[in-house]
Parts: C-alpha cells; sequence; structure tokens
C-alpha cells in the first residue's frame, strides 16, 4: 500500500512540474477571469454620454416625449448614474427639416475641442413617423450595434404607448396585461422537493458526464504516454525488481488522476472564487459589479456530490487501468493508438448514452445503461440528478461496476506485468491473450 | 556452512520453441563476489530475471536466503542493476535517488540523507538538484549504481555492470563491489568479459546455451583445467625456438605473439622438458614462466565457440 502511494506522489509531483501542466492549469481561470472582466473594461470607455440633437419635425407632442423618455435613461442601472444622452430639440416645419437637419449634421462627429457645439448625432423625427414607425439618425457612431439598439428601443417605446393613447387605452393596462407566465420548475426527489430547478438538474448532469468524458479522454491518454514512457527509457526494469506490476499499475493511474483532479479543482476553484467575489474583483479593477460577466453555478446537492465522486473515481480507475494496460504492450504511442482507439470509443459511447438518458432518465435503457459498467459512470450520476433513483438500482450498479474494476485490473495488471518487458514487435491479440493466461 | 544467498535448483526456461536456460544448478554462497559468466546469449540475463522474479521459470525452483518468499518480498534486502539501465529523465538527480529508496521500503528522510552521501561518494554532489537528463551518460550510470544500492541490500545483483563504462568510472565501481563483499555482503554480477572476473570474483559459473559449463572457485577452476601453460619471451634464436615449440610431443597448443609466446603443454608431459630443450638449442630466453590458465583461454576452451567471445586479448 505505502509503495502505491510512493509511485503515486512521483507520478503526481513529475506531472504537477511540467511547463505544460502549469500553463494548461493557468491558463483557464486567466480566461475566465479576462472573460468575465473584459466585455465590462472593454464597454466602459464606449459608454460615455452622447451629444444628440432631435429634428423635431412632429405636429404634436411626439418629440418632446422622445426628448423626455431620452433623458431619463443612464448610463448604468444607478439612479444616481450620468445620464445616457445630452439632448438639444430643435423644432422644424416639413419644409424646413432637411435645412435645419443639415445645418446640424455640419457639427456632427467633430472633436469637442474643435467646435463646441459638436454633435455625436442627428435624430430626425417627421410627421409621419407615428404612424409608420420610420425616424432618421445621423451620427458618428452608426455601427455601434448596441447604441443604435438602445435609442431605437427607446423610440419604439414612446411610440407604442403614444399610439395606445390615441387609441384611448391606458398603456398601463396594456403593459399589465402583456406581463408573461414564469412557470418555475422544481424537482422533486422521494416526495420531498429539492429545491433544484429542472433546468439546473439538467445542467449539473450535462457538466458532470461532460468533465468525466474529458478527464478520461485527457488523462486516459496521459497514463498510455506516461507507460510508453517508462517502457522506453527501460526504467520499468529498474521498477520490476522492487513492485509488484499491480502496484505501479494502480500508482500510476491513481497518480494521473490524482493530477488530474487536482487541476480540475484548481479550475472550480477558480470559478467559484470569481462568482462569488465578483463584486470585490469587479472593483479592483475599477468596472461595475453589474457590467461583469457571471458564471451560474448551480447547487449541488451532497447525495449528488457523492454519487458523482464515487463513479468518477471507478471510472476513472476502470479507464485508467484499460490505458495503462494497452500503453505496456507497445512501444510507441502511435502502435499503441490503434487499440487505445476502441477505448476512446468506449468512452464516446458512454458520453452520448448521456443524451439519451437526460431525455427519459427511467426508462429501460436509462436503467440498463446504468447497469452496464463502462456506461455507468457517465450515466448513474445524470440520473441521480434528473431523477429519484431507487437505492436497490445504485446498490446493483456499484456491486457491478466494482466488480468490473477488479476484473479489468487483474487482467491489465497480467498484460502489464507481460509487456512492460516486451520490446520490439507488436503483440498479435493471441499473444495478449496468453499473457493474460500464463501463470 | 551458512544459508547460501541464491540457490538455483534444476531450472529451465523456454521462450516458445527456444530454451534460454536448460536445468540449471548452482548456488551462490553468502558472502563474497559471484561471477555469472557467458557468451551473449547464453542466458546469463535470464536467469538474473528469474532470480529477481521479473520472469518466472518453467520448472526448477530458485530459493534466496533459504526463504521460501519470492524476491519482491524480498526486495528490501535485494539491490538490482539491470543490463537495460534506465532512469526518470525529467526527475532531479536527488529525488530520483531517494524514489529508488522509497521503493524499496525506506523512508523518504532516510533515503535522501543516503543518496546524498553516495553523491558525495560519487563525486556527484554539485548535480543533486540538476535534472538527470542534463547529466552525461556516465554520471547516469553511477546515478543508477547508486539507486541499486541505496537500501544497503544483503545481495547485489548486477547485469554487466561495467559495460560501458570509462577507465575511471570503471575503477570507482569496482571499489565499490570490493566494498561491499569485504563488509560480508554478497555479489553476484554477470559479465562476458573475463579479466574483470578473474580479478574480483571468488566463485564463478559459466554458462553456455543456458547450460552450465564451469563452476567453482576462481583456484578451483584453473586447478581444474589440468593444462599447463607457459610464457615464454626470446631475444635469440626465435627460429630454433619455433621448430622445438611445433613438436606436438611437446606443446598441444601454441599462440604466437611474435616476440613472446604462449604454449599449452601437452598432457603429462613436465615444462622442465621444454626448458630443457630450448637451453641445449641455445634459445635466447628472456622469460620462460609457468603461469595458470587465464579465465580467457578456460572460457574459450569450455565454451567452444571462440567468435562467440569478444577477444579480451585482441584489445
Amino acid at each position: 500500500m505505502r509503495k502505491i502511494f510512493v509511485v503515486l506522489l512521483r507520478e503526481l509531483n513529475a506531472r504537477v512540474r511540467t511547463k505544460a501542466f502549469i500553463i494548461s492549469t493557468l491558463l483557464l481561470p486567466v480566461m475566465m477571469v479576462m472573460f468575465a472582466v473584459l466585455p465590462a473594461l472593454l464597454s466602459r470607455g464606449g459608454n460615455r454620454t452622447l451629444r444628440v440633437a432631435i429634428v423635431d419635425g412632429s405636429s404634436d407632442s411626439l418629440g418632446a416625449d422622445v426628448e423626455a423618455s431620452l433623458a431619463q435613461q443612464k448610463l448604468s442601472r444607478d439612479t444616481n448614474s450620468v445620464p445616457r444622452y445630452e439632448l438639444h430639440r430643435v423644432r422644424a416645419n416639413a419644409a424646413g427639416i432637411a435645412r435645419v437637419r443639415d445645418s446640424l449634421v455640419a457639427h456632427t462627429g467633430i472633436s469637442r475641442e474643435h467646435d463646441p457645439q459638436a454633435l455625436d448625432g442627428v435624430l430626425v423625427l417627421s410627421d409621419t413617423t407615428l404612424v409608420t414607425g420610420k425616424l432618421q439618425y445621423l451620427g458618428s457612431n452608426t455601427s455601434a450595434f448596441e447604441a443604435m439598439g438602445q435609442l431605437e428601443g427607446a423610440v419604439s417605446r414612446v411610440l407604442a404607448t403614444t399610439r395606445l393613447e390615441r387609441a384611448g387605452v391606458n398603456p398601463a393596462v396594456m403593459m399589465g396585461a402583456m406581463t408573461p407566465a414564469d412557470m418555475q420548475t422544481v424537482k422533486v426527489s422521494d416526495g420531498k422537493a429539492t429545491g433544484e430547478s429542472g433546468f439546473a438538474s439538467f445542467i449539473i448532469a450535462y457538466i458532470m458526464g461532460f468533465i468525466l468524458y474529458l478527464a478520461m479522454i485527457i488523462y486516459g491518454q496521459q497514463t498510455l504516454t506516461s507507460v510508453i514512457e517508462e517502457k522506453t527509457s527501460r526504467i520499468m526494469e529498474v521498477l520490476m525488481s522492487s513492485l509488484r506490476p499491480f502496484q505501479m499499475l494502480l500508482g500510476k493511474v491513481l497518480g494521473v488522476g490524482a493530477t488530474g483532479l487536482l487541476q480540475l479543482s484548481i479550475w472550480g476553484g477558480t470559478i467559484f472564487l470569481v462568482t462569488s467575489q465578483h463584486a470585490r474583483i469587479a472593483h479592483a479593477i475599477g468596472v461595475s459589479a453589474d457590467a461583469m460577466q457571471q458564471f451560474p453555478i448551480p447547487s449541488m446537492a451532497p447525495d449528488l456530490l457523492v454519487v458523482f465522486l464515487v463513479y468518477f473515481v471507478l471510472g476513472f480507475l476502470l479507464y485508467g487501468a484499460l490505458y495503462a494496460a494497452i500503453g505496456s504492450m507497445f512501444n510507441t504511442v502511435q502502435e499503441a493508438q490503434q487499440v487505445s482507439m476502441f477505448v476512446n470509443m468506449a468512452i464516446v459511447i458512454g458520453f452520448f448514452t448521456l443524451f439519451a438518458v437526460m431525455k427519459d432518465p427511467t426508462g429501460s435503457l436509462a436503467v440498463t445503461a446504468s447497469m452496464i459498467p463502462f456506461v455507468s459512470p457517465f450515466v448513474m450520476p445524470a440520473r441521480w440528478s434528473l431523477t429519484a433513483v431507487p437505492h436497490s438500482e445504485l446498490a446493483v450498479s456499484l456491486v457491478l461496476s466494482v466488480l468490473a474494476l477488479l476484473a479489468v485490473t487483474w487482467v491489465a495488471g497480467r498484460i502489464y506485468r507481460t509487456g512492460v518487458l516486451m520490446y520490439g514487435k507488436k503483440p498479435s491479440l493471441m499473444e495478449a491473450m496468453r499473457w493474460i493466461k500464463a501463470k | 556452512m551458512s544459508t547460501p544467498a541464491i540457490s538455483i535448483d534444476h531450472v529451465t526456461k523456454r521462450f516458445g520453441a527456444f530454451t534460454a536456460v536448460k536445468d540449471l544448478s548452482f548456488t551462490v554462497p553468502s558472502g563474497g563476489i559471484f561471477g555469472l559468466l557467458g557468451p551473449n546469449g547464453a542466458g546469463k540475463s535470464t536467469t538474473i530475471r528469474m532470480i529477481m522474479d521479473i520472469i518466472e521459470p518453467d520448472a526448477g525452483k530458485i530459493t534466496l536466503f533459504g526463504s521460501s518468499a519470492s524476491s519482491r518480498d524480498l526486495s528490501e534486502r535485494l539491490g538490482f542493476l539491470p543490463e537495460e539501465r534506465g532512469l526518470y529523465r525529467k526527475m532531479k538527480v536527488l529525488d530520483h535517488l531517494a524514489f529508488l529508496g522509497e521503493v524499496k521500503g525506506m523512508r523518504k528522510a532516510d533515503a535522501k540523507v543516503k543518496a546524498d552521501r553516495w553523491l558525495q561518494r560519487l563525486g556527484l554532489s554539485d548535480w543533486r538538484l540538476k535534472r538527470i537528463e542534463d547529466l552525461s551518460k556516465g554520471m547516469q550510470q553511477k546515478i543508477q549504481f547508486a539507486g541499486t544500492l541505496i537500501h544497503d541490500p544483503e545481495l547485489v545483483i548486477l547485469d554487466e555492470p561495467f559495460s560501458g563504462l570509462d577507465p575511471i568510472n570503471l575503477q570507482v565501481m569496482k571499489d565499490v563491489v570490493v566494498e561491499i563483499a569485504r563488509s560480508g555482503r554478497t555479489v553476484l554480477f554477470s559479465t562476458h568479459v573475463m579479466e574483470q572476473a578473474e580479478r574480483m570474483c571468488d566463485r564463478i559459473v559459466i554458462i553456455a546455451r543456458g547450460e552450465k559449463v564451469v563452476d567453482g572457485t576462481v583456484s578451483e577452476v584453473k586447478a581444474g583445467f589440468g593444462e599447463r601453460h607457459i610464457a615464454l619471451t626470446f631475444f635469440r634464436g626465435k627460429e630454433v625456438a619455433e621448430r622445438i615449440l611445433a613438436d606436438p610431443a611437446l606443446v598441444a597448443k601454441l599462440d604466437d605473439y611474435g616476440a613472446s609466446a604462449e604454449v599449452a603443454m601437452a598432457v603429462g608431459v613436465d615444462p622442465q622438458a621444454l626448458l630443457r630443450a630450448l637451453v641445449a638449442a641455445d634459445v635466447g630466453l628472456n622469460r620462460f614462466e609457468v603461469v595458470e590458465p587465464s579465465l580467457q583461454s578456460i572460457f574459450i576452451a569450455k565454451v567452444g565457440n571462440a567468435a562467440e567471445v569478444p577477444a579480451k586479448a585482441a584489445a
């Protein structure tokens, strides 16, 4: 047991100290923080008060209403914030619109230092605007989609309200009538509401499956590569005299697994920190907390976390042992890949079964799949998240998984024992079978 | 007599149709240096791997320290240097040695102390925090050697330990091996270089084609060989001498090196008879010495196929 731990620690140490590990581990959190913070930082510059002239060609109060509505807009949700627009309304009759407009356009898009009357844009309302909805904006910032959208939205609301009033409808009544339905879904398990929403369960099931899938593909491959490296560097011979093949195999698989868990927990921890501390981060870089992107973390019930971790470890050991055994049979990664492809395929099948199970987590496919050892690590945690799984099913699934794990490590250990000392030609399937049977 | 360190009892190992080791039996007594000799492909490494329980014999039994336990259960008492050397290239020297100690059951702190002591002794202290890949090949070999011995094993098994070493490192490692034997522990090493074995070993076994050919202490082996060898150096009358040395009644075999020669006396002939004949013919002799046969010549005579032996004498 102690020797397995020694091998595990060496493996962990060797992996954690590589540049690749450090870079890949740090890159994701850095990218995450950047993803959260950058949009806020970038939009900060674009969020300034715009100087807009309104050419009011309407014969009624439309121009005044639009001006009043726009004047209420602030740069952020904060009520004390700076107004979004600095407005200046010029009335014009139908004949004079073009002239007034052109005289204002002459001040548009010029630096304020050169022209104290400089404008960012000119909004032109005509007498037909109320009926057709058509209006014009001439400005230096027409390619700023967000700013254009906000402007258009504000005018739209004024138009709608004015039209309703003209038709004799109270706008407040209309708004009230249009309030949409908002259905809350709550997952029930064992007759009790869990507090999770159905959507959250779904997201959790998907995330769990994806983490498992990624971990197996990436770290499984690393196990394989690392066994081959040990073979080609001939360190195997030295180790073989001190360690049992089983100890070497288990130490290696657990060591790579521990590296994976470490990396995943660093990533998970960063997501948690960025989300829970986001107000502080926002403050530190000087942007408003609202502007910063948020990562939704669905909350995970403790029992689900346990089930997930148990199946994660089982699945990882199961596939890790297979990868290690395959690695022991070959001398180059290229040769090994021809066989490890089948293991990759099993992982992909497991992952895709997850999608079928998510659609109908209590159906016969889901129940069967959660019993099959190589698929159950993907399926069972998802089912646990989506529905109430009878404890008897969990027990049977666990027993089958453990039995499969024992069988696989036994077979893998025997292949490993012979494989690690075989150099030269690739073994055939028949030979591998003989290695397993050999005493 | 104390319990032998290793006893090999009628051991056979086949790889498919090829028999690598055939009904091999010998005993390595506790203490001293034991040489396992043989040409390339004789089954030395296979025998050693079976001793280390890396592969299992098809028939026969191997016992270490008189215990029925597998050598892996005894691995704390064993030090093994395989023929194929390998280290983790990315690991630091000190960490690597400590790791090799730890898999032998040492505690990490003790292993580090021991590792430092070995590095000092081998003159590699400055390299303790360097990566293995930064070391020269010779240094790596020394590290490997230290890794084999870090846990003070009672029985040290070295497969071709001296191959590929420069003379200085060779000397260092020889000294270490001799020191282990002097402290009462046992060293078994395999080699196909007879000169080393002759100078270092207390006992030897020669195997060829998987079978034992010679077994005993070095002096027993030489005494039992029977042939008497004479080393000669001439300064005058070489032509006459050559005629005398060609006489099959006196000389069984002649190795002519020009100014000197090594001859094997014919069975039952006294070396004095040869000396008398040479003196009578007035051959000028610098040297006339009755020498023990070298292991090299015994080896060639016993193993037969000289072509399979890398001739040290020719080098």
